[in-house]
């Protein structure tokens, strides 16, 4: 049976929904893109993708359609390719990845496109049309608690200071300010033309914050909370794509391998502490694949706020030093669809640069789940 | 010609803001200044107006969005931006030399035929021209604002002898039509019309407050409402306008005024005051004025200052008993008034009314230019001869006699022929300067009430309402209430016109001459009932109106709402019934029953929900519901008629009259335009989620909670506005009636007049008028 093997990431510069430079591109022409350009820097032949796996948070309107079909015909793929649009939540293109990973192991496949789109500028949070059901409403509100609130509750309960929250915001801008300043991400990020011009940076770390403009900031969920606008991740706009594909075809095609897919896992915790959820996936994940905390190399969590890391921080006992080594969410942003793919890849790709072996992918989802990915350099 | 283009050059307070308005007006605005020493940023000045006007209350812009209609720069890079300019207009500082210069620099790059004029306060048009090309004096003239040039209605415009006719009538067209202006033709004289009456009217209260000793809050509280001025009065509005200003003022006028002229004898610059300005006491701009807000244990006080030791304390409430007899003597009784504040406003009032008299037609053609230019300029409620003849001229001429004071020719001629206006075949006259009386000329498109009550009787009429013929099968239904709250009375007119009209009439427009079109329901009314316990009445009044407001929507006549001013609560849900609106562009248009507690009854609820659906857009009803939810929900108001197409209060192709004096002709125009074929719209139905948009909109509310943005009972308001909107206890594939939603919104208004924290929601507002966060 043949491993499952990353071997190719690409993204979209990631920017400000609603005043960023991506506000104009349509997510599933954002998505189209990023995808083309990753089947051509590997120079794999589209006619071999079985499937073009599209993870989105809210798909409909211009996400809509089983936007994942649409995106591979704008990429160019050819119609032999099938598409399916997958939602987790924040969860949604990591789970594409777990998708082509089973299809590998089952045999039903050797090349996969999976990846993830979200315009958070044109296709509101929570979707155009809301209509939670009401007997959940009655007997579980907790449902539909706002993430803001689910961050104020883990800080609540974890007793993590508004001050440590912000600390931490100001390490993510420090690090992405200077992967970004450093040439590091421009491997990754795929520049898209728009009316106004070729966008090929990231719009939404700040270089310059410090702790001393983030204490200025309001509560953004609660009157008497500690989470601000700093302290969590912006509202994104961003596509994002990983080539997965099994270890024996990328040796046929001469491909280079960034990472074995080693173990994945996810899993269900209380709605209100969704924040948490990285932890029981992360255990889980570590189990299957016989390993400890202390094997990862890397870690890269995604950061949908800060005092949700850092409370997962608190029951797993990560090491800061290898944990988001170019920055996180929120510096970087959090297009809801995308971040999945962009986090897994990225943990492949720092596997190589930094040349280590083990990974620890992970993320938190809206409604209360976790999911995990290990990695192992190839 | 027409203005498409408009530059202004200089971006301080006074040319900024005429750049804005001109953008409000819908043109496109080039605004340019000097290149500030020493900064890296060459445009700093004419950008840093606009930054600073987008942040300026009142707004200067009507629409945030129009800012993008202003190209900003300075004048030594984008000098050439004027060349396809239509109009020039400079607003730099009154400095003779620097004006010549730029207009010589302006002369370089203009395109033939461009107007240029100048916004100058002080400085005559002789002096300004003088020495410059016989080009730019064909195309010069003076366009005098008042600040803030949106809201002040006055534009005093002069012309010279060698001005081009086509250029003055093509600017008084513009500023007319498209910036809403009330137009004077002044002439060439120190000061044009308002500043030479008004710094006179200063002038004469500050001598007169200082030498007799009067407390100020006395003088501005005795020349204020009994005369029909703003309540600022003298002291107070030196305040707001800079009492920096004033000696600089006072002085030019001093200057530029004949030998003989009356402000020759009475300008002085007064000693406090000189020590004020010294003391940084400039008003409001500065440390404080003639009053100032001072804080005490918390809490702001207004201070007055004593004019002879400049010493602070508390601002008293003047109780004057000249200003009670008043109500019923007149003025005359308030002149005669033992008490120091009747002297008082003799002195100032009997000067500066003289003095007025004696101005025409030196400063204006006409008895009614000025009168326009102190109403429109200053916020007087009547100009000088509509004050004199409220005095009486008879009783003034004598009065003015036995003072020793001189009876200006024009003051005699009026009190021998009984005013200086006066209704002669239906029709008001004037006095004019040659003695004889000439009728009042209306521009074409200029409609007034006012106008036809003097020749007609209304055809319907009670205390609250009456109903007018405007011609071309037109009637107007106008409210006459205070603040036009509305009442049974004006529901009672609306049902009785809508039968008579549909007999006699083709089109309805709803439209008054208050300074609110409507200011809601009568609060106090309903409070009345609710004390009394008069549920079955209360629950009758929200029936009458649901059914009278229907009755508009189905009227087999088209229906026009004319609003201008508030039309808040009752009176935008009138306008939400109507089937298109001509609203002046000053309309502050909002749902604001939230505020005391409510939601609207009369069909606003409904209304809204219908346009929101109607509105094509990503499919489902949560949106729509959301948007009305919120639009209700905060009490939103528009601050202009742009930003109520915005809100959803008017619809797109709504008409927006820039001119109050047009609103009546526009609004007519429009009815009379859809009388061809006209069917009345067919009763909205609604497809809506019931439970589950309750469900959507109670975790926004959550939040809110979480936030502290939303209070406990604006929670139960908010439950209930939900229950309306999500269309009670319905499914997303049901149809619901607008009878049916209208039920729910009349059993929703009812459950929240019950509650006692809406009771004294109502109760704060009516005291204070304002909301009460409870």
């Amino acid at each position: 049976m043949s491993e499952v093997c990353i071997a190719g990431y690409a993204r979209s510069p990631f920017t400000f929904a609603h005043k960023g430079a991506l506000i104009h591109t349509r997510p599933d022409d954002l998505g189209g893109i990023v995808v083309k350009a990753l089947v051509a820097r590997l120079g794999v032949d589209p006619t071999e993708i079985e499937d073009v796996i599209v993870g989105c948070a809210f798909p409909e309107g211009e996400q809509g359609f089983n936007v994942a079909r649409l995106i591979g015909l704008l990429a160019g793929i050819p119609t032999s390719a099938a598409g399916a649009t997958v939602n987790r939540f924040c969860g949604s293109s990591m789970q594409a990845i777990h998708i082509a990973a089973g299809a590998i192991r089952m045999g039903a496949g050797e090349a996969f496109v999976c990846a993830g789109i979200e315009s958070m500028s044109r296709v509101p949070m929570g979707g155009f049309n809301p209509m939670p059901n009401p007997t959940l409403y009655e007997t579980m509100p907790e449902v539909f608690m706002s993430m803001g609130e689910t961050a104020e509750v883990l800080a609540r309960k974890y007793q993590i200071r508004r001050e440590e929250q912000e600390a931490f915001a100001v390490e993510s801008h420090r690090k992405a300010a200077a992967a970004s300043g450093g040439g590091k991400l421009k491997g990754e990020i795929v520049p898209i033309e728009t009316e106004a011009g070729v966008v090929e940076v990231d719009g939404c770390i700040r270089p310059d914050t410090n702790a001393e403009k983030l204490k200025t900031l309001q509560p953004a969920f609660a009157a008497d909370g500690t989470v601000t606008a700093g302290t969590s991740s912006p509202l994104t706009d961003g596509a994002a794509a990983v080539f997965v594909c099994s270890e024996d075809y990328a040796k046929k095609k001469g491909l280079k391998v960034l990472a074995r897919v080693k173990s994945i896992a996810v899993a269900g915790c209380a709605p209100e502490v969704m924040g948490i959820g990285p932890v029981l996936a992360t255990r889980k994940a570590l189990a299957r694949a016989g390993l400890q905390l202390t094997d990862m190399d890397l870690i890269e969590i995604n950061e949908a706020f800060a005092v949700q890391v850092l409370a997962c921080g608190r029951e797993l006992g990560f090491d800061q030093t290898k944990m988001n080594l170019d920055g996180g969410a929120v510096a970087l942003g959090h297009p809801l669809g995308a971040t999945g793919a962009r986090i897994t890849g990225k943990a492949a790709q720092l596997l190589q640069r930094e040349g280590k072996r083990y990974a620890l992918a992970t993320q938190c989802i809206g409604g209360g789940q976790g999911i995990a990915t290990v990695l192992e350099a190839a | 010609m027409a203005i498409a283009k408009v530059a202004v050059i200089g971006s301080g307070v006074m040319g900024g803001a005429i750049a804005a308005h001109a953008a409000n007006a819908g043109a496109e605005v080039v605004l340019l200044d000097i290149v500030p020493e020493g900064g890296r940023n060459r445009s700093a000045l004419a950008e840093g107006a606009i930054e600073r006007m987008l942040k300026t209350d009142p707004a200067p812009f009507m629409d945030r969005r129009f800012a993008k209609r202003i190209r900003t720069g300075n004048l030594d890079d984008h000098l050439n931006q004027l060349k396809d300019v239509d109009w020039i207009i400079e607003a730099v500082v009154e400095k003779l030399e620097i004006k010549q210069a730029l207009y010589r620099k302006i002369e370089g790059v203009r395109r033939d035929g461009s107007i240029v004029s100048s916004n100058t306060s002080t400085i005559r048009l002789v002096a300004l021209t003088e020495g410059l090309p016989e080009r730019l004096r064909r195309d010069f003239l003076i366009t005098h604002f008042f600040n803030p040039p949106r809201y002040m209605r006055l534009l005093e415009l002069v012309a010279g002898p060698s001005t081009r006719r086509d250029a003055i009538e093509a600017i008084n067209h513009f500023c007319d039509l498209s910036l809403g202006k009330g137009v004077i033709e002044a002439n060439d004289t120190p000061g044009f019309i308002a500043n030479r009456i008004g710094t006179f009217w200063i002038q004469v209260a500050l001598n007169e407050a200082l030498d007799s000793g009067l407390p100020i809050e006395e003088a501005d509280a005795v020349l204020s409402r009994p005369f029909g001025i703003p309540k600022t009065g003298v002291f107070a509005l030196m305040d707001l306008v800079g009492i920096d200003l004033m000696p600089l003022v006072g002085r030019s006028l001093y200057n530029a005024v004949k030998e003989g002229d009356a402000f020759r004898a009475i300008h002085r610059e007064a000693e406090p005051v000189r020590r004020m300005i010294e003391g940084g006491l400039i008003g409001r701009k500065g440390k404080g004025g003639f009053y100032r807000l001072a804080e005490h244990d918390g809490k702001k006080v207004k201070e007055a200052i004593d004019l002879k030791s400049l010493a602070y304390a508390k601002a008293r409430k003047p109780r004057l008993e000249c200003v009670s007899v008043a109500r019923k003597g007149g003025l005359p009784a308030l002149f005669e008034h033992p008490e120091p504040a009747g002297g008082y406003a003799w002195r100032v009032m009997s000067r500066t009314l003289a003095y007025a008299a004696a101005l025409v037609p030196e400063i204006a053609g006409s008895i009614q230019a000025v009168d326009d230019a102190m109403r429109l300029g200053y916020n007087w409620g009547q100009g000088p001869f509509e004050l004199i003849d409220k005095i009486g001229p008879r009783w003034f001429a004598e009065r003015l006699k036995a003072d020793g004071q001189t009876v200006p020719s024009l003051v005699a001629r009026a009190a021998e022929s009984g005013g200086f206006y006066r209704v002669e075949a239906g029709r008001r006259v004037a006095l004019a300067p040659t003695g004889s009386y000439r009728p009042i000329e209306r521009p074409k498109g200029v409609l007034l009430l006012a106008d036809l009550r003097l020749a007609a009787k209304p055809l319907l009429r009670n205390r609250s309402a009456s109903l007018w013929d405007i011609g071309d099968g037109v009637a107007a239904l106008e409210f006459h209430t205070k603040m036009n709250a509305l009442d049974p009375d004006i529901l009672g007119l609306m049902r009785q016109s809508i039968e008579l009209i549909g007999a006699k009439h083709k089109a309805l427009v709803i439209y008054n001459e208050g300074d609110n079109f409507s200011a809601g329901v009568n609060l106090g009314l309903a409070l009345f009932a609710i004390n009394l316990g008069a549920w079955p009445m209360l629950e009758d009044l929200v029936k009458q109106g649901q059914q009278t407001f229907a009755a508009l929507r189905d009227a087999p006549f088209p229906v026009v709402g004319a609003p201008s001013g508030l039309a808040l609560g009752g009176g935008c849900e009138v306008l939400l019934h109507c089937d298109a609106v001509q609203a002046h562009a000053e309309s502050y248009i909002g749902l604001v029953e939230t505020g005391v507690g409510l939601i609207p009854g009369w069909g606003g609820c409904r209304a809204m929900l219908a346009r929101g659906l109607g509105k094509k857009g990503f499919g489902g009803a949560m949106p729509a519901i959301s948007k009305v939810f919120e639009t209700i929900g905060l009490a939103k108001v528009s601050r202009s008629a742009f930003e109520a197409m915005e809100l959803g209060f008017l619809r797109e192709g709504d008409g927006i009259t820039a001119n109050r004096d047009r609103l009546l002709s526009d609004a007519k125009a429009r009815a009379l335009a859809l009388v061809p074929g006209y069917k009345p719209p067919p009763a909205p139905t609604f497809k809506l989620p019931g439970k589950t948009a309750r469900v959507a909109l109670a975790i926004a509310v959550k939040g809110m909670s979480i936030t502290g943005k939303v209070t406990a009972h604006d929670q139960v308001v908010a439950k209930e506005l939900a229950f309306v909107l999500s269309g009670g206890d319905t499914d997303t594939v049901d149809q619901t009636t607008d009878d049916s939603l209208a039920k729910l919104e009349r059993a929703a208004f009812m459950r929240l007049l019950r509650e006692p924290k809406t009771l004294a929601r109502m109760e704060h507002t009516l005291d204070t008028g304002k909301p009460l966060r409870n």
